[in-house]
């Protein structure tokens, strides 16, 4: 290729364009970054009186923790200012003079929700406890606690316009418009909880920096973790989520996690909130503020602040509770801390250590409390517990390989059912929406394989090959057979149903395509439906996600419902093609015979039901299933019934007949290859003087039985065959034929199948 | 014989299998994340674990990729040993050069940890490195050379013809020569050395210092490969007429690969099939091609 100078200068605008995007710290305005200038300032400040801070001094300027449950308690119109009047700065306690929680609360984390650590320090505890710990969450109370009023810089509050590039001053007080703001407010008594933890090992030191350096010194005692943290009540109409950052203690088996957003900077409340009791040896305090601190000066945490920080913490702050989470872990008191290490060693890294995963305890909370200090709540945990993360991928990767087989032997058996019918005549009597539902299901389960790969690295390799094979079943073979079903039925466009039971089309003369388009032309077009009927369907699974409980609900039942329908379709083409009944067509002749065949093998029919309905089923009964779907046993059995009627009906069809629940009155008479001629029609297809025709086929003569004329009449009828197009023909020759193709081969008109 | 050998595997089942299962096993465990299944090291694992099943299963699956392609290229040279000893033959001598380079490895690694009481033998090939060293043995003593070539380098440097010319001697193994060499410095010590060992092993089994490459049968193996080659009478009787020269014991190995086209028709005889009948592989490749 030629690069001439307006190319060049192409090519550089258009690379200018791709690296001109806001820096790795977002900035877009002189607004923007005023705003961020700001915000580190107001950062590096806290943190500067967090360095100061020991365990005998309270919290000074720090956003959202200036004012203790008392001071609301004392003055509940107070404004959150620093200094405070009459404030103590230089003592703390553990007690609602201090503390944002009230005293009633620091009873019961003290002495119900981390009691056992306390009393007991002989506990052995899992140092990565990674998992998704799935339960329940008890609402205990939602007005009896005072609000405090975290007020939200005003700064963070985006621009209004483009002149604009100086934040605003002040606060903002979300009490003045929204006393108990309903959206937020929890009112249902239990509700379902979610926290997946993960740990936070290493951190970048630079924004965009991809190399992560471990920043703990004290890993052996205090981990940092990430979680999140959400709960619902069962119709999911109140959700809440938080996303945040929590300190795990090994020896004692407690997880404190405290929200972060514009209106509270909790990372600094750490060390203080680790301790209920007066504690003289501060021994807690100051590991924990050592881990805030090897995290906030090895991440550089100030400079790595982004404007995603500013929007999302000013949105959170809006939209959002701050949750202060208390955690007690079960023990693992049956192991040592060597075995602990060796599970731990083969989880990361699997060499078959006699670890002895299968019987591995789950990650269990043994007591937990959520109190949100700006909306007065308060929750308390049930029965939450969950496996290993390690482990539940181990499970889905055997999960995924047993789809993987479902899909080879679903393969396999659309093989048998290819060579089972390889005339057209045998495939048109095939339901192409029967095949395009199987193969609708297939196809998005490829994309949504494909799309699951590049969310979870650690399944990468399974899902890549499910993806694959289920790719390679759905668009090579099964569109392959719908593309031969497809040309063997164009015949059959716009045409009415009522000729269809007929079979031919000689009385009315019905327009009809002439042209018939050629293999190549039908396959593009059938791919082009395919991948674009592929797309939408993959596209609305994936918002359905998203949609209220109802609504999903709704879709999803009658979504697999409908698509397990797949053998109703057949069930009309069936009724439409017509086959006798089995016990009449043993009489017929071999070849006849041939032609009534079912267009379906059993071996398929019954293992493609299998093969589809297995997965389903185990969704909606096994209750700890991959997708945490809930359990619908009815359901689960009323698809299995409904499948089995679908296959009952099909095999009835087989023993009494395609047509048997028609009445007769609505069948027409069908078309007949073998019938007599007329003497003038023999005539005009230039017959010879005894009554032969030429077969175009085999160039031989072929006797016809002529009505008018009695010396005709002992040819057999079964020996030649007329077509709708008055051609003649011998049965061999013609059977032959319509083994390649339905239509004359004189005129081309098309023919009805056998 | 002919020079050139049948084209495809069709007539080598036994190198077919070996290459596929190479392959699928190692996929297979990648993807079910079960690879250490086939790594030993005496240290930890049969010194501390006592986990003896990993001197059995080492041979099975191969853990580098490298090693993978490698294996399946050498499988894939040493058909000419299936050609010439016949399948049967074959796929027993491999199993007793299994059994043989398994317990002697195993043997010898442990002995000489024990008795020196520290851990210098430490590490296992994986892959079936032990068993094509010992083919090696074979391929390399029964196998004749077919043509050789001379590469003749002269460096660029010297304008005057055959001053010092380089001359490299090649012959038709130099292919198989390169992949085992490939193979050994590949696993580093344990390939090199354990490579050696069944080297050895070859040739004492070839010299017959180690008994039973005579006698030794697989169990049942005698029934599938006589099952295989029954209603190919006219293929065993062309490949007997070409001058028996291989030395299967009661079954010629070119037929049994054709053995399913003939026996089709008989099946379905009661339909008069218009169509010639598609075995499964040619439906499959169909699907493409039509």
């Amino acid at each position: 290729m030629e690069i001439d100078g307006n190319s060049l200068l192409f090519i550089i605008i258009i690379l200018f364009l791709f690296f001109s995007s806001p820096g790795g710290d977002g900035v877009s305005s002189q607004y923007e970054f005023n705003q961020l200038q700001k915000l580190r300032e107001q950062v590096s400040k806290e943190y500067k009186s967090f360095e100061e801070m020991t365990y005998n001094s309270n919290f000074k300027d720090i956003t959202g923790l200036k004012l203790s449950y008392l001071d609301i308690k004392n003055s509940p119109e107070i404004n959150a200012t620093y200094p405070l009047p009459d404030k103590h700065y230089d003592s703390w306690e553990p007690t609602e003079k201090y503390m944002l929680l009230p005293d009633s609360l620091i009873k019961i984390i003290d002495e119900e929700v981390w009691y056992n650590s306390n009393a007991n320090s002989n506990n052995i505890f899992p140092p990565n406890i990674s998992s998704t710990v799935l339960g329940k969450v008890n609402l205990i109370s939602n007005n009896e606690y005072l609000l405090n009023p975290m007020p939200i810089p005003r700064f963070y509050e985006p621009s209004t316009d483009f002149s604009n590039t100086v934040p605003p001053e002040g606060e903002l007080y979300l009490r003045d418009f929204l006393p108990r703001n309903k959206d937020l407010n929890v009112t249902f008594t239990q509700g379902d909880l979610t926290i997946e933890i993960s740990h936070l090992n290493k951190v970048a030191s630079e924004i965009n920096y991809s190399k992560k350096k471990e920043f703990n010194t004290q890993s052996d005692k205090w981990k940092l973790l990430n979680l999140r943290i959400t709960f619902h009540d069962s119709s999911e109409n109140q959700k809440h989520s938080i996303n945040t950052l929590a300190v795990y203690d090994i020896t004692r088996g407690r997880i404190l996690s405290i929200s972060q957003s514009a209106k509270f900077r909790s990372i600094f409340a750490f060390p203080h909130y680790f301790n209920f009791k007066a504690d003289p040896s501060d021994k807690v305090f100051n590991e924990v503020k050592q881990l805030i601190n090897d995290y906030v000066t090895t991440s550089n945490y100030v400079e790595t602040l982004t404007m995603s920080n500013i929007q999302e913490w000013y949105d959170e702050s809006h939209s959002k509770c701050e949750f202060m989470t208390f955690l007690q872990l079960e023990p693992w008191n049956q192991y040592t801390k060597d075995q602990i290490k060796m599970i731990d060693d083969e989880l990361k890294w699997p060499l078959g250590r006699p670890a002895n995963l299968s019987s591995l305890p789950p990650i269990s909370i043994k007591s937990g409390l959520l109190f949100s200090p700006d909306c007065g709540l308060h929750l308390q945990l049930e029965n939450v517990k969950g496996e290993r993360y390690e482990l539940q991928v181990r499970s889905i990767r055997v999960q995924l390989m047993f789809g993987v087989l479902l899909f080879v032997s679903q393969i396999y058996l659309l093989l048998l059912q290819m060579k089972y019918t390889n005339t057209p005549s045998s495939i048109n009597k095939i339901s192409f929406y029967t095949l395009s539902m199987i193969n609708l299901v297939d196809g998005s389960l490829a994309t949504m394989y494909f799309i699951a790969a590049s969310v979870l690295p650690e399944l990468y390799l399974p899902l890549v090959i499910s993806a694959f094979i289920c790719f390679i079943l759905a668009s090579i073979f099964e569109t392959r057979y719908l593309i031969s079903v497809y040309s063997s039925q164009i015949n059959e466009q716009s045409v009415g149903i009522l000729t269809l039971l007929r079979g031919n089309l000689s009385e009315n003369n019905e327009q009809r395509q002439t042209i018939i388009p050629d293999d190549a032309s039908i396959s593009s077009s059938l791919y082009g439906r395919f991948f674009f009927s592929l797309i939408t369907f993959t596209f609305l699974i994936l918002s359905s996600t998203a949609w209220s409980k109802q609504f999903r609900m709704v879709f999803e039942y009658v979504t697999i419902f409908a698509l397990n329908s797949y053998w109703i379709p057949q069930i009309f083409r069936n009724a439409i093609k017509g086959s006798p009944p089995r016990g009449s067509r043993r009489n017929l002749n071999s070849s006849l015979r041939r032609q009534y065949k079912n267009p379906f093998l059993w071996k398929f029919v019954i293992g493609t039901t299998l093969i589809r309905v297995l997965p389903v089923v185990y969704v909606f009964t096994y209750p700890s299933n991959i997708f945490r779907h809930h359990k619908d046993t009815f359901f689960a059995v009323l698809l299995c019934c409904w499948l089995g009627f679908q296959l009952l009906v099909l095999y009835s069809q087989e023993i009494f007949g395609s047509r048997w629940f028609l009445p007769k009155l609505v069948i027409p008479e069908g078309y007949s290859y073998h019938k007599a001629m007329s003497l003038q029609n023999l005539l005009e297809h230039g017959a010879s003087s005894d009554h032969t025709v030429d077969c175009a086929i085999c160039m031989s003569e072929v006797p016809v039985y002529v009505d008018d004329v009695p010396t005709t009449h002992k040819v057999d009828l079964d020996s030649f065959m007329i077509t709708p197009c008055n051609h003649v023909f011998h049965t061999q020759c013609l059977e032959n034929w319509m083994g390649y193709k339905l239509q004359c081969p004189v005129c081309r008109a098309p023919l009805p199948p056998l | 014989m002919s020079m050139e050998p049948p084209t495809g595997l069709g007539a080598f089942p036994v190198t077919k299998f070996c290459m596929v299962s190479t392959g699928f096993v190692s996929i297979l465990a990648s993807v079910m994340s079960c690879k250490y299944l086939f790594l030993a090291k005496y240290d930890p694992f049969i010194e501390e674990y006592h986990q003896y099943y990993r001197l059995f299963t080492y041979q099975f699956g191969a853990i580098n990729e490298s090693d993978v392609a490698l294996l399946i290229l050498i499988w894939y040279q040493l058909k000419h040993l299936e050609r010439l000893l016949g399948s049967y033959k074959y796929i027993n001598m491999i199993s007793l050069i299994y059994i043989y380079t398994t317990v002697i490895i195993a043997g010898l690694s442990i002995l000489t940890n024990t008795l020196l009481g520290i851990t210098i033998w430490n590490n296992y090939p994986t892959g079936a490195l032990p068993i094509t060293l010992a083919l090696f043995h074979f391929y390399k003593e029964y196998t004749p050379q077919i043509y050789e070539f001379e590469i003749i380098l002269s460096p660029p440097w010297s304008r005057s013809a055959d001053s010092k010319q380089l001359k490299w001697k090649l012959n038709d193994q130099f292919y198989i020569d390169a992949l085992i060499a490939l193979l050994l410095i590949n696993q580093g010590l344990a390939g090199l050395g354990c490579g050696f060992l069944s080297w050895l092993v070859g040739v004492f089994l070839d010299k017959g210092l180690l008994p039973g490459i005579e006698g030794w049968r697989l169990p049942f193996s005698n029934r599938i490969f006589s099952k295989k080659s029954t209603g190919t009478n006219t293929e065993r009787n062309t490949t007997e007429n070409m001058g028996n020269g291989a030395v299967s014991g009661t079954n010629s190995v070119a037929g049994s690969a054709n053995v399913s086209t003939a026996e089709l028709p008989s099946r379905e005889e009661e339909v008069p099939d218009d169509e010639p009948a598609r075995p499964l592989g040619v439906q499959f490749l169909d699907t493409f091609r039509r």
